[in-house]
C-alpha cells in the first residue's frame, strides 16, 4: 500500500452545530476507528457558515470531509463516512 | 473611560486560633467624584471583641471621611463612640485612613489620617519616601495615654505604591526570630525587595507577600492579626472584548480599524465573528482541539488577538461564572477558564457588539441558553461592576 495523503476533515465548533450535536463529535478519539483515524487530518472550524444558508436543507451539526460539506451529522454516520473517504 | 486606575487589595492572616479578626479593612470607590477611601483598624485585643471594635470604628472612620465634618472631630467621635474593654477598662481601637482623590493623571492625592497604627509608607518606584505629619493633639476627656492623631496629604505619581498594615506586620517574629519584632524598617526593606523584584507588582501580590512573611517570621503561629493593604496609582489594563458581526458588511473594515487602535489585550468571541477579523487581517485561525468541555466549545489562536472563543455559549457561561464569583481554579482547563482570567486580569473593559441578527440562532431546537447578545453583555457588565469593580463601557456596530 502505497503511502496516501490524510483525508482532511474540518469539525465545526461554531454555536449551532456545537449545541445539536457537535460536541458529540469532538470525541472522536473515543469513537472512531485508529485506522481510519490515523488517515485523518482532523481539525474544527469556527463556523463553517453552512447554517445561516437557507438553500440547503441539512440541519446542524456540518462537517467537512475532503471538500464535501455533509449536515446532520452523528458518530454513527461519522464513523461511516470517514471509512468511505479513506478507503477510496 | 480613566487614565489612572487606583489598584487597591489587602492580606489578613489571623491570629493563630482565631476565628474572626481584630483588624478591619473597608474600601469604597465613588467613580463620580473619582475618590477611593479606604480605612484599616484595628481593634483592641483579638477575637470577637477586637473584631467589634475594629468594625465599628473603620465603618465610623469610613462613614466620616466622606462627609465634611473635620477629622479631629470625626477621631473624637470615633473614641468617644467604642465600648469600654472589660478588662482593661478602655475603649481603644487603631485605625488609618486614606482617602485618595484622583482628578487626573496629574493630579493624584492622598488625605492619609493616622493613629496609633504602625506608620504607612510610600514607595515611588523601588526608593521608600518620607514625610512630615501633621500632629494633632486630640485632649480627650477620660483619655488614659496622650493622644495623637496624625495627618498628612500626599501626591502621588502614577507608579507610587502605599502601603499600610497594622502591628501585627511591624511585630512579627518578635521574641522569636527577632527580639523587637520585624519592625517598620523591616517591611520598607521587604517591600522594597519585592518591588525591585517585580517592578509592577499588583496591590493582591505585595500585600499577600508581606503578609506571608510576618507569618513565617511568627513561625506560622501568628501572634496578633497580620493585616496588609497596598494602594497602587498605575495605567489600567486594558481588555477589548468583540462579539458578533456588525450590523451591515460595511461596518466591518471599521471593526477592523477599531481592534488594530486599541491599546491593551484583545478578545474575539463568536465564531462568524473571528472569521471576519480572520479575513480582515489577513490571519490563519486556527482551533485549538485539546481546550474544550462539553457545554464550552474549543477557543481558537490568532495572530494578534488573545483569546478566540466561541460567542454565546461561552459568554452566557462566563456571565455565569462572574455573577456566582466562582473561584478560577475550579473551573474546567476550557475557553471560560481563560476569559475569566482575563476578565479578573484587567481594570478596564471594552466591549464592542455586532448586532447582525445571527439566522441559525433563530431555529426553534437551539437550546434556550442562547439568548440575546446584548441581554448577556448587559449580565457581564452588571457582574464586573458590581462583583469585581470593574470599569465597563460598550458600544454598538
Amino acid at each position: 500500500m502505497g503511502k496516501r495523503e490524510k483525508v482532511l476533515v474540518k469539525i465545526c465548533v461554531g454555536t449551532a452545530c456545537f449545541v445539536q450535536g457537535g460536541a458529540d463529535l469532538l470525541l472522536y478519539n473515543d469513537f472512531l476507528d485508529p485506522v481510519v483515524l490515523a488517515n485523518c487530518e482532523i481539525e474544527g472550524s469556527s463556523c463553517l457558515g453552512m447554517c445561516k444558508m437557507s438553500s440547503t436543507k441539512a440541519r446542524p451539526p456540518f462537517v467537512q470531509i475532503g471538500t464535501e460539506v455533509y449536515g446532520d451529522m452523528t458518530q454513527e454516520r461519522f464513523c461511516k463516512l470517514l471509512a468511505e473517504a479513506v478507503n477510496a | 473611560m480613566n487614565d489612572i486606575f487606583i489598584d487597591v487589595d489587602y492580606a489578613q492572616i489571623y491570629k493563630s486560633g482565631q476565628k474572626i479578626g481584630g483588624d478591619v479593612f473597608l474600601l469604597s470607590r465613588n467613580p463620580d467624584n473619582n475618590q477611593v477611601v479606604c480605612t484599616l483598624s484595628d481593634g483592641l485585643g483579638s477575637g470577637v471583641k477586637a473584631n467589634v471594635l475594629a468594625s465599628l470604628t473603620a465603618h465610623m472612620a469610613h462613614k466620616l471621611s466622606f462627609s465634611e465634618l473635620d477629622l479631629t472631630h470625626s477621631a473624637k467621635i470615633i473614641m468617644n463612640t467604642l465600648p469600654v474593654c472589660k478588662e482593661r477598662k478602655i475603649s481603644y481601637s487603631t485605625f488609618t485612613i486614606a482617602d485618595i482623590r484622583h482628578p487626573s493623571l496629574e493630579d493624584i492625592h492622598i488625605n492619609l489620617v493616622e493613629y496609633d497604627n504602625p506608620s504607612a509608607l510610600l514607595f515611588r518606584g523601588c526608593s521608600s519616601l518620607s514625610w512630615n505629619r501633621e500632629k494633632i493633639d486630640l485632649q480627650r476627656d477620660g483619655a488614659f495615654k496622650k493622644e495623637e492623631l496624625s495627618r498628612s496629604y500626599l501626591k502621588m505619581e502614577v507608579g507610587d505604591r502605599l502601603i499600610i498594615f497594622s502591628d501585627g506586620v511591624t511585630q512579627a517574629g518578635m521574641g522569636k526570630s527577632l527580639p523587637l519584632g520585624w519592625r517598620v524598617e523591616g517591611v520598607r526593606q521587604f517591600a522594597q525587595q519585592q518591588i525591585e523584584r517585580n517592578p509592577s507588582i499588583s496591590s493582591h501580590d505585595l500585600s499577600q507577600a508581606i503578609v506571608r512573611k510576618a507569618n513565617t517570621l511568627d513561625r506560622l503561629v501568628s501572634k496578633d492579626d497580620i493585616t496588609c493593604m497596598v494602594v497602587y496609582a498605575r495605567k489600567p489594563r486594558r481588555t477589548l472584548v468583540v462579539t458578533g458581526p456588525p450590523f451591515t458588511k460595511e461596518k466591518d473594515a471599521l471593526l477592523g480599524e477599531k481592534i488594530s487602535a486599541f491599546e491593551g489585550r484583545k478578545i474575539v468571541s463568536g465564531g462568524t465573528t473571528a472569521l471576519i477579523v480572520s479575513r480582515l487581517f489577513n490571519k490563519k485561525l486556527k482551533v485549538d482541539m485539546s481546550c474544550w468541555s462539553p457545554d464550552v466549545p474549543p477557543c481558537s489562536t490568532m495572530d494578534g488577538i488573545d483569546l478566540v472563543t466561541e460567542g454565546m455559549l461561552t459568554l452566557s457561561k462566563v456571565a455565569l461564572i462572574l455573577e456566582e464569583k466562582k473561584q478560577v481554579r475550579t473551573l474546567h482547563d476550557d475557553a471560560v477558564k481563560k476569559f475569566v482570567e482575563v476578565m479578573q486580569d484587567s481594570d478596564q473593559v471594552h466591549f464592542i457588539v455586532g448586532t447582525k441578527i445571527n439566522e441559525a440562532h433563530q431555529d426553534p431546537n437551539i437550546p434556550v441558553e442562547i439568548g440575546i447578545r446584548r441581554t448577556i453583555i448587559g449580565r457581564l457588565r452588571k457582574a464586573l461592576e458590581d462583583n469585581y469593580l470593574k470599569e465597563t463601557s460598550q458600544e454598538y456596530l
